[in-house]
């Protein structure tokens, strides 16, 4: 399930004023969320949380669900 | 008068002949197909007997076109089937990334070896580094398909997208599953291998299906790709200096087209026997010449290749490099079109042909906030005009860049676009038309049926899945009586063959 504080992250760097997130949906189904932005996303979410992603971390990332998984790993991790 | 069978000459035909593999629409190739299809459905409730049957055939298929080197496709088979076992079973982080990383070494380097030896040579050469000489070396057909097709089920397991099959009978047919092993798609083993399993059922729908992608398909290469290119194209581009720019002009704008209706209507057949045989393949071209930008080209054209090399290229360097932000994104963007180009073969004008690309792409992303607010500033950015002048704007980008495909070398090249620049007989074009009225009406043929609505063809792909068989298969006998009329300058090899 994707955290109102993630969904607010992605919403700002992609100048969205509201979209319904879903664990399986893939990147390019979200209006703007494309393989040129998809690194300020990724480092948007590296700054609110104050970690970084290993590359294989997030190349693994297929789906938004994914994304929320590695956070909740590292958070658990920290 | 006696019958006697040439017993030697029969034999021929089933042993390797560098000069006669079995293409797509050869009467060889309709006797071989037919042989697959005795089989398939002869064998359509034993499932191992019937897979069996198919790779013994892929095999011999693959033997036809590259001989004994049959088995470098039998090591690449074994290499990535072992790894990809080898890769799951390694639960130590380290030893995954020694499994990984070597056995990526050993693909590319096959690839390098057999593809590229000889233009390192030349490099070396070039620069004064040495002074070595060019080695005979055999170029296995398809082995930039092959191993690409490998290397995203290695890489698939490394990122934990897929497990590896357990069977190494299937993932035999992955890699040598004849439709698509010489010339793509570039299937991802997530799709094909769980479709081997399925039980062969070919529905009334998917044979009309198939009967339409064979029809364009075979319209596409025989009727316009080759006829244009035997005809036209390859006589200008082989001595540019000998025509006026209006004719040089004209060939750049037949070879774009030309390009495209070689290596998609080869696409187009693949489906077509794809979906005869119970696999839907990839899908590899959405009407690229309708692109609004370059970057929607590249989501037109080729997808199997963009997709991979999307994955397996951009994003690892991105992600890489992305501390770097808009420099990140251009190192990015220029590797993966780097690739794009020496992919397609050992010579700089496929370099030039993707570093331009990456050029266009990288000033595209650059400038695209600035050029978004200023249309929409003037109000045109929903504007069907713009939107078919920017239509018309790619399009001469992408031609220009096209006729770095066929140049025989960057200079041919600078020749054709001299002759067009210094050297332009507007007074030469209704003398064109008027001599050789059937390559001009092709070349408009061919573009206007490119910008037909996409409606146009779901409607008549739906129609065609309703046609009773004997309707279908006097279409395909019709389709393949004009392929014959128009064929008797004879057969042109597949452009994509030598990739």
């Amino acid at each position: 399930m994707i955290t109102d504080r993630l969904k607010k992250v992605i919403l700002k760097e992609l100048n969205l004023e509201d979209f319904n997130f879903a664990d399986d949906m893939m990147a390019n189904q979200v209006p703007g969320w494309d393989s040129l932005n998809h690194m300020n996303i990724i480092m948007a979410v590296e700054n609110e949380y104050g970690f970084k992603f290993k590359a294989l971390e997030i190349l693994k990332m297929r789906k938004i669900g994914d994304l929320q998984k590695a956070i909740d790993l590292k958070i658990s991790d920290q | 008068m006696s019958f006697a069978i040439d017993w030697d000459k029969l034999l021929n035909l089933f042993l390797y002949n560098p000069r006669d593999p079995i293409l797509f629409g050869s009467s060889f190739f309709l006797f071989f197909f037919a042989l697959v299809l005795f089989f398939q459905f002869s064998f359509r409730n034993n499932t191992s007997l019937r897979i069996y049957s198919l790779i013994l055939l892929s095999v011999f298929f693959y033997y036809k076109a590259s001989g004994g080197y049959v088995m470098l496709l039998f090591f690449v088979t074994m290499l990535n089937y072992f790894s990809g076992k080898l890769l799951f079973q390694s639960k130590n982080p380290t030893q995954k990334n020694i499994i990984f990383t070597i056995s990526i070494i050993i693909n590319l380097s096959l690839l390098a070896y057999f593809k590229y030896t000889n233009f390192f040579i030349q490099i070396i050469n070039d620069l004064h580094l040495g002074n070595l000489d060019a080695l005979q070396i055999f170029l296995p057909i398809g082995i930039s398909f092959f191993t690409f097709r490998a290397m995203s089920y290695l890489i698939e397991i490394y990122y934990e997208f897929i497990e590896p099959t357990d069977s190494f009978r299937d993932f035999t047919l992955f890699i040598f599953f004849f439709p698509t092993v010489l010339m793509g798609p570039i299937d991802r083993s997530s799709t094909f291998l769980p479709q081997i399993k399925e039980s062969l059922s070919v529905s009334r729908a998917s044979i009309g299906i198939a009967v339409f992608l064979l029809s364009t398909g075979l319209i596409k290469k025989f009727v316009i790709a080759d006829y244009v290119n035997l005809n036209f194209t390859s006589r200008v581009f082989e001595f540019p200096n000998r025509f006026t720019g209006t004719e040089n002009l004209l060939a750049v704008y037949a070879n774009a087209l030309q390009s495209y209706c070689d290596f998609s209507g080869y696409t187009d057949m693949a489906l077509g026997i794809g979906l005869l045989l119970g696999f839907q393949l990839t899908e590899n071209f959405n009407r690229p010449f309708k692109a609004t930008s370059v970057a929607d080209y590249w989501r037109r054209w080729h997808l199997s290749l963009s997709n991979w090399l999307l994955d397996f290229v951009f994003k690892p360097v991105n992600v890489r490099f992305r501390r770097f932000r808009k420099l990140g994104l251009i190192i990015a963007i220029t590797t993966t079109f780097f690739c794009v180009g020496l992919w397609h073969g050992p010579n700089w004008t496929f370099i030039i042909f993707g570093l331009l690309h990456s050029f266009y792409l990288v000033f595209s992303m650059l400038t695209q906030k600035l050029r978004d607010s200023f249309y929409k500033k003037i109000g045109i950015k929903k504007n069907r005009l713009f939107r078919f002048f920017q239509i018309v704007f790619t399009l001469h980008l992408l031609v220009f860049t096209a006729l770095l495909f066929k140049a025989p070398s960057v200079s041919d090249a600078f020749i054709i676009v001299e002759q067009i620049f210094t050297f332009l007989k507007p007074e030469v074009f209704p003398q064109f038309i008027l001599a050789y009225p059937e390559i001009f009406g092709l070349i408009i043929f061919g573009y206007v049926i490119h910008f037909l609505p996409d409606s146009l063809e779901l409607k008549t792909k739906e129609l065609m899945s309703k046609l009773p068989i004997i309707s279908l298969a006097i279409i395909l006998t019709l389709i393949i009586w004009i392929v014959i009329q128009v064929k008797s300058a004879g057969m042109q090899p597949f452009i994509y063959f030598k990739f």
